[in-house]
């Protein structure tokens, strides 16, 4: 197993991939069946508006509990929610604004990542901010406005006081077109890696190729495995 | 020429008998029926007549004797039993219609009509048509048979009379009632229609309608929501929006169209142009007010609490979808070509 993964570090654990799969599979149909459910005189991929209806509370239904699983696991079993998740002052004070400098200008001039992903920083300063705002302030509220609008009648005293059910239902839609917007971008990022499919396998074995000049010594329990 | 002026005005004086006579006699005899059958206690609960909800129907104006016509000046004394006309004699193709249906066969007009308190569907709120159905249909058994099938069901049974699907009407409208929050003492939670009363005291000296309609001018416009729904005063009530047939039907079958979801969610803007705003009347019943095209679709102020999946939608908002979703395409169209053009100082 380790001459196996010589030269590789162990970043995805099983329950991140089972987490990331479960959701960009439940958002994809979440976004086909909700574009049909707002768009039913146009849209008619799923058959009936009843299928639709049912298709996208499951698909709801799957992404929350996936959430959730990611959240235990982050919070209470790794334990680095906050380290992974929340941007340091150095983070903002440069660390942003190098990675910018990197993605939009050296990037193209064949210069090399400044941030090397480890199991303890899996995430450049640029990916913290926007993870930060996608996963702590979107999913919740995408998710919490789903969670309402199925739940019309016995939650209307709570709708009404947050504004109508024009207003939760407007917010659900944007919200949804922000995280749908950021497929796209999180796709093509993700063709950044070393060959366009690096981190794409990252995400489905779990183990990244190390960079040349930056491995590691193993240490504590921190499953890396290099030479 | 003398001659033909006072044959002119004899003829005058006779219509003018004619069409009054009626009126007089029936208005009279009214009130000497009310006179006794206005109180239970002197002719017992069976044959009482709430003179509040009689007054103000159609059938009052016609007076008692058009359907008694048997009463004599006599009665009661005279032990003649009172004869009650048919409700088919006026009511032909609707109880036609009514006869031809399995209904028919369990239960009578007056079974769910009251032909002392008669209304338009205009008159009468979504929660009341539907009493008549519940004296029958138990409502666990409706919320069975429909959540077999219909997603949301609960939310649809408590928002919708169930004639608005159990109908041959073709189309509907949609109807908006003031709704407020129920008082801890009342033992609910939630929001109940506002009574006649309840808004009395948001309007004061005025009449209850003007609480919307700030002009008096019996129509509600865009901007007369707005003010009510961003008044602050008015923060504990809200509209609440229904549809309801265009017509009044009897053939009580199902359409097929009905068990399609977008009969309702994909009409479309055009379908929810038209819209009334319903207030109470002193007398119990309902008097509609025409309200302003697309105040159904206004995204946040006229109409906040009526949202249609699939019909309401907000072009704006859409708008402002598309746009956010385009954005998400610009990095890897504008970094892709770029990152193709310099592709060769990756080579390394």
């Amino acid at each position: 197993m380790a001459e196996e993964h010589q030269d590789q570090i162990y970043l995805q654990p099983i329950p991140v991939r089972i987490w990331h799969w479960l959701n960009a599979f439940g958002i994809v149909t979440l976004t086909v069946s909700g574009a049909q459910i707002r768009f039913p005189d146009y849209i008619t991929w799923l058959g009936s508006y009843k299928s639709a209806i049912y298709l996208h509370n499951t698909a709801g239904f799957v992404v929350a509990i996936s959430f959730s699983l990611w959240f235990f696991y982050y919070t209470f079993v790794a334990r680095t929610m906050a380290n992974l998740y929340v941007p340091k002052v150095d983070d903002f004070k440069s660390g942003i604004l190098k990675q910018v400098k990197f993605y939009f200008l050296t990037y193209f001039l064949g210069w090399e990542n400044p941030h090397h992903p480890t199991p303890d920083s899996k995430f450049n300063p640029m990916q913290k901010s926007v993870y930060l705002a996608i996963m702590f302030v979107m999913m919740p509220l995408v998710s919490l406005s789903g969670i309402f609008l199925t739940n019309v009648d016995p939650l209307r005293g709570l709708i009404v006081m947050v504004g109508g059910l024009k207003l939760l239902a407007g917010l659900h839609f944007l919200l949804a077109c922000c995280l749908i917007a950021f497929i796209p971008t999180h796709v093509y990022l993700a063709t950044l890696g070393r060959t366009p499919t690096d981190h794409i396998k990252t995400m489905w074995t779990g183990w990244e190729d190390e960079e040349e000049g930056h491995k590691k010594e193993p240490e504590g329990s921190t499953p890396t495995v290099s030479s | 020429m003398k001659r033909n002026y006072e044959l002119n005005r004899l003829w005058i004086a006779l219509l003018v008998a004619v069409f009054l006579l009626p009126l007089s006699v029936s208005a009279m005899e009214m009130d000497d029926c009310l006179g006794c059958h206005g109180y239970a206690d002197e002719v017992g609960e069976e044959l009482f007549i709430d003179a509040d909800k009689f007054t103000p129907t159609v059938h009052a104006e016609m007076g008692c004797v058009t359907c008694h016509e048997s009463v004599t000046d006599e009665h009661p004394y005279d032990g003649e039993a009172v004869s009650s006309a048919d409700c088919l004699d006026c009511h032909e193709e609707l109880g036609n219609q009514y006869i031809a249906t399995a209904h028919a066969e369990n239960a009578v007009c007056s079974d769910c009509h009251n032909p002392h308190q008669v209304y338009g569907i205009e008159a009468v709120s979504g929660p009341e048509m539907n009493k008549q159905c519940s004296q029958c249909h138990e409502d666990a058994d409706v919320m069975a048979s429909h959540a077999e099938w219909l997603p949301q069901a609960s939310l649809h049974i408590a928002k919708l009379p169930c004639i608005t699907c159990h109908t041959s009407a073709e189309s509907y409208e949609i109807i908006l009632n003031i709704t407020q929050k129920q008082e801890k003492e009342e033992g609910l939670t939630g929001y109940r229609f506002s009574s006649y009363a309840d808004l009395k005291k948001y309007s004061g000296e005025k009449e209850v309608q003007r609480v919307i309609d700030i002009d008096a001018d019996n129509h509600i416009s865009l901007a007369e929501l707005r003010t009510f729904n961003r008044n602050p005063a008015y923060s504990d009530l809200h509209l609440s929006g229904t549809m309801v047939p265009n017509e009044v039907s009897h053939d009580l079958s199902t359409l097929d169209n009905r068990y399609d979801c977008t009969f309702c969610h994909a009409s479309g803007p055009g379908s929810m142009q038209t819209s009334f705003l319903s207030f109470p009347t002193e007398g119990g019943t309902y008097r509609r007010m025409t309200v302003d095209e697309g105040a159904m679709l206004d995204t946040l102020y006229g109409t906040p609490n009526f949202y249609m999946t699939g019909s309401t939608r907000s072009a704006a908002l859409n708008i402002i979808g598309l746009i956010i979703i385009c954005a998400g395409f610009i990095m890897p169209i504008g970094h892709g070509t770029l990152r193709f053009l310099t592709r060769k100082n990756r080579q390394h």
